[in-house]
């Protein structure tokens, strides 16, 4: 008798330590204990990429850098083609003559120079694969002269206009870049370097296999470019056809900001 | 003797406690109130105490101060051992709180425990429920972080909002006109010694009445409350089919009692403590405050009224609620205790509770506010995006840049301010669309001034692609009437 409540006061010893031990084990882990740092840091203090893109960036250029609607980030070309501080100073500036916004403090945005800098480390980190385009000849990112629409015009019926197709009109795979809407919302250097980086989210190939007879050379590339830019009509997006700007009362957009 | 006794029956000579506790400890209580939905009103008394013990400990280390406020709990978070355990205690402690002392009252109420003679009971119960949710403000301004400071500037709004001596009140409650180094500390005065101070009376008396009057008796139908014969009938109830409260009783509420503490330290390891969130500084506009649990259902109701409501809701609707609260044993209280026989006071509380449900789970989601980082950080569906022309990719764009997402939803991302643009083209034709996004209206404003006509057809050529694959995009029967008039395919072109 007196063995077996000794044995049972045992067991229960041993049960109560058993318990305490992993009561304290779990104690060290509970999941509702805080992690490091202030749970809301002061926005300045955000300094993770992937935060940064996610909130400031994924919007149009896609979560992953690609099939976004904008420019595809993702695409190691573009990341060779754009130098450091052009693409420092794209995010901060924004692209004059695209929809890409200024980021930057001084403009009106709300990022700092040490999380731009973070964006351009880490754009590179994580799509960049080093300098793809060296040895390739390719054309460089900023055009050096004007180009001649006059010439342009054969390298865009040579290169774009099986897929984009030739007046514009007639429908076609790749949709129209001839449309003055298109072309008013865009500018030269984005042209320019679609044209050169492709979009290999979308299908669309690099200078390169644009054209069947070999790759497109600098001066075609800038000469394309600007043709394009030279069709961008004088009252871009007139919603009722392309004779509707002799018809102020088919432009509701001036019509509305006229009335302010 | 032993000594211990020795001390007590010197310490009881003096203190002639032991009678009055005794009668109070056996005295008999009514057979069926020994019931688990007797176990709500010693549940909050002991969740109270809780809150006094883990908040004498909070104060140990918390920094009554504005600068100082969010640092001290910075360091009770990360750098004193189980210093966050703490604060999740208090955290959880307040919300399980303002839950059981809400289903006390409906309990009580629903028992007819308020009617005759135990009205004043129920008048103190209602001070106490106000001081319960005085207490999870004012813990809310303590936990000095975002959330806190613009909930304090409502608090401060609404007080400014009485008329005549709005700005006096205003003054009182913030030590200045505006939120300052003085506001915290007359938070910290009132959370701390004030209401708790007064709550802690108030028990006191509440609990007296209680042991005084009986324990509310098991409702039946037909056993109605009358003045003149209520205290006989209870006495004779009590004394043929009575038991002694201890221990017959009480083990139930110690029982419960004992699992709620459990629960908050579950809540408190498992969830951990309630922020604080960013750093309260009026300059970081990056933020979407809200108020607490408890509150959100206000947060709901005053985002829906119209404007010139608020101040007649805000100024009007408590007192009378209140005067309404404390009415209801003067009005009814006599008669029917069993809620078999109250059909009113039963769709009364239902009634709250839903519509307190739902207002509350509005304010969980906010669809009446704009998210502000959707239109850069929601990204466009990719499936909206395939086989679309460049033109339509630009619109998508251009609805990113101006922040249409905010206030519109695509695949289940962004504020719900505005309809879901998944399926906008099966309703809206192109005519239409242009026409909504230039003008506006139907509480969306005018964009026309925002956006270059370029910008406008390349959103509207987007927007027209925006339909589920298998329903026709809206048309517009007069539109082929027309085309086939002036014969022209200028429309079909485009």
């Amino acid at each position: 008798m007196q063995s077996e409540v000794s044995s049972r006061a045992k067991n229960v010893t041993r049960y109560g330590c058993l318990l305490l031990a992993v009561s304290f084990l779990a104690g060290c882990k509970l999941p509702g204990k805080p992690k490091d740092g202030p749970e809301v840091p002061r926005p300045e203090q955000v300094l993770s990429f992937d935060e940064l893109y996610a909130a400031n960036c994924s919007g149009c250029h896609g979560a992953h850098g690609e099939k976004g609607p904008a420019m595809n980030l993702a695409n190691p070309e573009y990341q060779a083609l754009v130098d450091d501080a052009s693409l420092r100073d794209i995010i901060v500036n924004g692209e004059k003559g695209t929809l890409m916004p200024a980021f930057g403090e001084k403009q009106g945005g709300e990022l700092t120079d040490a999380q731009v800098n973070v964006l351009v480390k880490g754009l590179r980190a994580k799509w960049g694969k080093g300098d793809v385009l060296s040895g390739l000849n390719a054309p460089t990112w900023k055009a050096t002269h004007a180009g001649d629409p006059a010439a342009g015009k054969l390298v865009y019926e040579a290169a774009c206009a099986r897929c984009h197709s030739a007046s514009g009109s007639q429908p076609s795979k790749g949709g129209s870049i001839l449309d003055g809407s298109f072309l008013a919302v865009v500018n030269e250097q984005m042209i320019r370097t679609t044209v050169i980086a492709g979009r290999p989210d979308l299908g669309m190939p690099d200078w390169r296999s644009l054209k069947q007879s070999g790759p497109l050379t600098d001066n075609e590339v800038t000469d394309v470019t600007a043709w394009l830019m030279s069709q961008k009509p004088a009252l871009p997006g007139q919603p009722y056809g392309s004779a509707a700007p002799a018809q102020p009362a088919a432009a509701p957009a001036n019509k509305i900001s006229g009335k302010d | 003797m032993p000594w211990y006794r020795q001390v007590y029956d010197w310490l009881e000579h003096r203190l002639q406690l032991e009678g009055p506790v005794m009668e109070a400890m056996v005295h008999p209580v009514p057979r069926k109130t020994a019931s688990w939905w007797y176990v709500f009103g010693s549940a909050s008394f002991v969740l109270l105490i809780l809150q006094v013990v883990t908040g004498i400990l909070l104060a140990l280390v918390y920094a009554p101060s504005a600068a100082h406020a969010w640092d001290s709990l910075e360091v009770l978070n990360h750098q004193l051992p189980l210093g966050w355990f703490l604060r999740a205690m208090h955290g959880w402690g307040s919300n399980f709180m303002v839950a059981v002392v809400l289903i006390h009252m409906c309990q009580v109420f629903l028992f007819g425990g308020h009617k005759y003679p135990r009205e004043f009971t129920w008048v103190l119960g209602v001070c106490m429920l106000l001081m319960t949710l005085g207490m999870a403000f004012t813990g809310q301004v303590l936990r000095f972080d975002q959330d806190a400071y613009w909930g304090l500037g409502i608090g401060a709004s609404i007080a400014g909002r009485v008329p005549f001596v709005g700005g006096q009140l205003v003054h009182l409650m913030l030590g200045g006109p505006m939120i300052n180094g003085a506001t915290l500390t007359r938070f910290f005065a009132l959370h701390v010694f004030v209401i708790p101070g007064a709550l802690l009376a108030f028990t006191g008396l509440h609990l007296w009445m209680v042991v005084k009057l009986g324990i509310n008796e098991w409702p039946m139908p037909g056993r109605i409350v009358r003045r003149e014969t209520y205290m006989k009938e209870y006495h004779d109830l009590t004394h043929t089919d009575g038991l002694a409260f201890v221990p017959l009783a009480v083990w139930k509420d110690l029982f419960f009692s004992a699992a709620i503490l459990l629960a908050v330290a579950a809540c408190a390891a498992y969830f951990g403590p309630f922020g604080p969130k960013g750093a309260p500084d009026p300059t970081i506009i990056n933020t979407v405050p809200k108020p607490d649990f408890f509150f959100l259902w206000l947060y709901t109701v005053l985002s829906y009224l119209p404007p010139n409501l608020e101040t007649p809701f805000l100024l009007i609707v408590p007192p009378i609620a209140i005067a309404f609260l404390i009415a209801i044993p003067f009005v009814a209280g006599i008669g029917e205790k069993s809620w078999w026989r109250r059909p009113v006071a039963v769709f009364a509380v239902f009634f709250i509770a839903v519509c307190w449900g739902a207002f509350t789970q509005l304010g969980t989601y906010t669809p009446w506010s704009p998210q502000m980082h959707a239109w850069s950080g929601a990204p466009v569906p990719e499936k909206l995006l395939v086989n679309r022309t460049p033109l339509e990719r630009q619109g998508a764009v251009v609805l990113q840049q101006k922040q249409c997402r905010n206030c519109h939803e695509l695949g289940g991302m962004g504020g719900q301010r505005g309809p879901a643009l998944d399926d906008v083209a099966g309703h809206m034709t192109e005519d239409q669309l242009y026409r909504q996004v230039l003008q506006g209206g139907g509480n969306m404003p005018a964009y026309g001034a925002a956006l270059s006509p370029a910008e406008t057809t390349a959103l509207v050529k987007f927007l027209t692609t925006l339909k589920v694959n298998y329903a026709p995009a809206a048309s517009d029967a007069s539109r082929q009437v027309a085309d086939a008039d002036t014969g022209t395919a200028a429309t079909g072109a485009r």
